[in-house]
């Protein structure tokens, strides 16, 4: 699984593309950044006028030097995320799909349906994310989900307004999502970015 | 109180009433003979009774100090295998435990030390009989354990958990070489795994081995049916499923199964003959969904353990819920903890169905994305028996997603029904209130894990000043600061260790906590281009050995 961190985040001081090895090492590369900011609202619903801070708390943060976010966490053995990256890699085993009932689809091997993952970035996030479109049906259901996968970054805006949807079509240039049907879309799309109006 | 200073007094008061030789029979304080003594006491196997039998008077210090076969040190740097060495002569059994428990995720930097050598060094020449080694968190090289291999001659069991250093290269002088070995546990080590089919080099004669368990690594597909047949294992972990399938046919005692990282739902079925007496089931490497687990779980009425990963949905734990009511422990990790997928896993709702069919529950790990107040206080009230409750609401500082609110009333509602309890992690929202309820309910509290919480110094504060039997505190990303640091400045001694990691600690708050409490370590780990006035992440713990020889130089001892 690679991680590409294109732009820094601004907590961060330079960009770096990381290679997870299963042999660890990474902590040569997990120069932990401190930096002081307050806490963000986790308020992410109607109720924006309110924009309570929760957390009055300021302190320090261990940035991941890999751009994942913070040092060990969630608190997980370190060998045991190892062995899920190199055993369950996204697009291999699992993709994380939903059915009607809201359970979890586990693709176990590739005998269920074509997985069609493109890479979303989202301005000022350094962090790039994937999605797979067949398991989204409309281009509302494509902006929700991604509200809710950059939910973290996403302040004062829980319905992507401030937001427009780009993508690169097949021919190499970038186009306004919306403008043709879903099905047509998702068979020339080659990735997706949230660009901030 | 420093249970050396205790120790010592008790000696020397009875050194002060004794009025003739030390061990004359008509002054002695003890009416048993040596023998005796020492008969009643090599029954006694608990440390902390052992501890307590070693307090009453110095003749009952020497019988026990005689009789002791097991030594448990839970932190290697509290003593020196010196000390340990000339105070038990003769130790069988050796279990040592060295990082701080944080190294697991990365919070410790690489060559911090806990090496095992100067350990194994020690113990050829004290005990050269010794027959266990339980390792956790230690620095362990292969030439430490080709050293162990070779220098023990009737070594019978290893375990290796959370270590690193070491190959399969050292693997294979253990196997080759231990010709009494029954047991070889090697769990979730940071092992290099270099092949070369080290398994194969246990003897063809070995038949003592009982346990064999090597979760650490991938490439050795188990040739189980020579290991398995005919002797009593205890656990499995296996690679392709398919390899298996004629040994669990013949598997009727298996009472423990670990692994299945290739089980796709093909090929469950399986392992159904061997799950009637299934004790433990161990699914945490195999992503199942609901439906799978629930058909496998209607095979194991008698499950007491299940580790599980969250891809089996509320849904599956609902099936928990109704086929294991002999359940005492269930741990659910995540399978995308990174949130690269869309992934819902588990929410409020699986826990508290499992809470409503499993009532014996005593132990939780429960990692999610979504938690409400209202839900912990149902599983509060419907087990009330948790001795270990850690959960883990993956978005650091995430209040109730219904209400708002933060997550101070769950875990109040925990400490306060759940009076056994000797565990607790918290997470999500949390003010100063939950450490006030903390410090005030939880009288059983041994070890407490928080992150990303508290208001002011005021919640360590209340931990320190409550929780009259904490022994591990281990903080990180908190707002706490030199004051709260401080406030423990009585307690320290009577615990095993405190973690603060990016909290509000300065150095000179360290500084001032080593100069009052000289018999602790005040460690503290400098960060490239931190703050110098910072203390970044502090490691203070009681000792009897002195400031570490082996620090490296980032780590500075106040």
């Amino acid at each position: 699984m690679e991680l590409e961190l294109s732009l820094s985040p601004p907590y961060q001081k330079t960009p770096s593309i990381i290679n997870k090895s299963f042999h660890g090492g990474d902590d040569d590369r997990c120069s932990s950044t401190v930096t002081r900011f307050p806490r963000v609202s986790w308020n992410q619903d109607e109720d924006d006028d309110n924009n309570k801070r929760f957390f009055n708390g300021e302190y320090q943060q261990d940035m991941d030097g890999d751009g994942e976010g913070l040092i060990g966490w969630p608190p997980l053995h370190s060998w045991r995320k190892r062995f899920m990256e190199e055993n369950h890699s996204g697009g291999e085993g699992f993709n994380g799909r939903v059915d009607e009932e809201g359970e979890n689809i586990n693709v176990m091997n590739n005998n269920y349906n074509e997985l069609l993952f493109v890479k979303v970035k989202m301005d000022g996030v350094g962090i790039a994310r994937k999605i797979d479109l067949n398991a989204i049906h409309s281009y509302q259901m494509l902006t929700s989900t991604l509200i809710h996968m950059f939910h973290k970054y996403v302040e004062n805006d829980e319905d992507g307004a401030s937001y427009k949807l780009m993508y690169q079509h097949k021919d190499g240039h970038w186009l306004l999502a919306g403008d043709i049907p879903w099905e047509m879309f998702i068979q020339t799309v080659q990735r997706i970015q949230m660009v901030r109006k | 109180m420093d249970p050396n200073q205790k120790r010592a007094k008790a000696v020397d008061r009875v050194d002060s009433v004794d009025t003739g030789a030390a061990s004359s029979e008509s002054t002695r304080m003890c009416p048993f003979p040596d023998e005796v003594l020492e008969r009643v006491l090599s029954l006694i196997g608990s440390h902390k009774d052992r501890s307590s039998v070693s307090l009453v008077c110095k003749d009952w210090y020497n019988a026990e100090r005689w009789s002791r076969r097991h030594v448990f040190i839970g932190n290697c740097y509290s003593v020196s295998p010196e000390i340990v060495a000339a105070r038990f002569p003769r130790i069988r059994s050796v279990t040592l435990k060295g990082k701080p428990r944080f190294s697991d995720f990365n919070l410790v930097p690489e060559d911090w030390g806990a090496d095992v050598h100067p350990w194994l060094s020690v113990f050829s020449t004290a005990y050269p009989f010794l027959e266990e080694l339980r390792l956790k968190r230690m620095a362990v090289s292969d030439e430490s354990l080709e050293f162990l291999a070779t220098n023990f001659q009737g070594f019978k069991a290893l375990s290796l958990l959370s270590c690193d250093g070491f190959s399969t290269d050292g693997l294979k002088a253990i196997a080759t070489n231990c010709k009494n070995l029954t047991e070889l546990d090697v769990q979730e080590n940071g092992i290099d795994d270099l092949g070369g089919h080290w398994l194969s080099c246990f003897p063809e004669s070995l038949s003592s081995l009982e346990i064999l368990n090597f979760a650490s690594l991938n490439s050795e597909a188990p040739q189980l049916m020579e290991l398995g047949t005919g002797t009593f294992m205890q656990e499995l972990v296996s690679g392709p499923v398919t390899e298996l399938k004629n040994t669990f046919s013949n598997c009727k005692h298996l009472v423990t199964l670990s692994g299945l990282w290739d089980a796709t739902p093909l090929y469950l079925p399986v392992i159904y003959p061997a799950c009637a007496r299934l004790t433990f089931l161990n699914l945490s490497y195999a992503t199942l969904r609901s439906i799978e687990l629930a058909n496998l779980l209607t095979h194991s009425k008698s499950l007491r353990r299940l580790w599980l990963l969250d891809t089996v949905g509320d849904k599956g734990l609902e099936a928990v819920g109704s086929c294991c009511p002999l359940l005492e422990e269930l741990r659910v990790f995540p399978a995308d903890p990174f949130d690269q997928e869309i992934f819902l896993g588990v929410t409020e709702s699986g826990f508290v169905s499992v809470s409503r069919g499993c009532p014996k529950l005593r132990y939780v790990l429960y990692f999610c994305r979504q938690m409400t107040n209202a839900a912990v206080a149902t599983i509060a009230q419907n087990c009330p028996d948790f001795t270990h409750f850690r959960l883990c609401i993956m978005n650091p500082g995430q209040p109730d997603y219904l209400t708002k609110e933060p997550m101070d009333e769950a875990f109040g509602a925990i400490v306060k029904t759940c009076t056994k309890l000797q565990r607790l992690a918290v997470s999500g929202l949390l003010t100063d209130r939950t450490f006030e309820y903390i410090g005030k309910y939880a009288k059983n509290l041994e070890t407490l894990s928080v992150a990303f919480a508290g208001s002011s110094d005021l919640g360590m504060e209340y931990v320190l000043g409550g929780c009259p039997k904490l022994r591990k505190l281990e903080i990180r990303d908190c707002p706490f600061g030199n004051a709260a640091l401080l406030s423990g400045l009585t307690k320290y001694e009577s615990m095993r260790s405190l973690w603060m990691s990016a909290c509000n600690v300065t150095m000179n708050g360290c500084r001032e906590l080593a100069k009052e409490k000289p018999r602790l370590n005040v460690e503290v780990m400098k960060d490239e281009g931190s703050d110098d006035s910072q203390a970044h992440k502090v490691y203070v713990y009681r000792t009897v050995a002195g400031p570490r020889r082996d620090a490296p130089p980032f780590v500075l001892t106040l």
